[in-house]
């Protein structure tokens, strides 16, 4: 298994849980600024189910790339700057899920309001990874 | 679903991710030391050798190391160019390999100036030397 091969398999793991916990950022905003009709409380069911594959997810995107990186935690150039934001998202999201899952599908408004700050922190995170590692494969 | 409190969740939280963290770290760290010394008994094996020419300068070993730890995730670990450009047979000058490892080509391959030394330049480019299809 060569780098191409690496580096074909992290594009197409990565970008599933990127697309999940934006969604999850989405659909948790939504069902927060509805919080008592039916449809918030789908929304809110629909962001703990993108929130929780989107972690799961996150662990075959950051172990394929660190076989791309040969098992770099920081690297140098693109690369560690793609693994500045990479370490702090991944954590976060890890973070996030296990919370989300631990207290179910109705959290207070309180704690939600923190979670969903957390998230749109954490999607700012992830797309900075995300653009570093892209410029990383791509170049300009 | 049986509720979590949500402080106490939210500590549970702080824990599984800093353990993955963690954990993530070692596994790397395992599999660098691995992948490392399954790789220098290629150096001398004959079905490496008839890929690459016979390395014996001892800058040239550690150019090898230094490639595959920093250059091989771009330019493919056999440096036939897996994302970036094939090494074999470069037609370069010394002077302008030296400058495209420490001052990197913008917008196309990072700066190492930082991380390597004179002796790192010199050992990556007597590698690079080595390299023929």
């Amino acid at each position: 298994m060569n780098s191409l091969f690496w580096a074909r398999l992290h594009g197409g793991t990565t970008h599933f849980p990127i697309a999940l916990i934006f969604g999850a950022a989405l659909f948790d905003t939504l069902s927060f600024l509805c919080p008592r009709s039916r449809r918030g409380r789908d929304f809110r069911i629909i962001g703990f189910w993108l929130v929780t594959l989107g972690a799961l997810g996150s662990f075959g995107a950051v172990f394929s790339g660190l076989a791309l990186s040969k098992w770099q935690i920081g690297g140098t150039g693109q690369l560690f700057r793609h693994h500045l934001f990479v370490w702090p998202a991944f954590a976060l999201i890890v973070g996030l899920a296990t919370w989300r899952v631990l207290v179910g599908y109705n959290p207070s408004r309180r704690a939600f309001q923190f979670y969903i700050g957390t998230i749109l922190i954490s999607c700012v995170v992830i797309g900075a990874a995300g653009c570093f590692g892209g410029e990383l494969l791509l170049g300009q | 679903m049986k509720r979590w409190g949500e402080g106490k969740a939210a500590v549970a939280a702080i824990v599984v991710s800093a353990s993955t963290l963690l954990g993530t770290y070692g596994i790397t760290r395992i599999m660098r030391s691995a992948s490392f010394s399954m790789r220098m008994p290629d150096l001398l094996s004959s079905a490496h050798a008839e890929k690459v020419p016979p390395v014996t300068a001892a800058d040239s070993d550690l150019g090898r190391h230094l490639f595959l730890l920093n250059c091989a995730h771009c330019h493919g670990d056999d440096a036939h160019g897996g994302e970036r450009p094939d090494l074999h047979d470069l037609h370069k000058s010394n002077a302008r390999i030296h400058q495209a490892i420490t001052t990197g080509i913008k917008g196309e391959m990072p700066s190492f100036g930082k991380k390597f030394n004179e002796l790192d330049v010199q050992a990556l480019t007597a590698y690079l030397r080595t390299l023929r299809h």
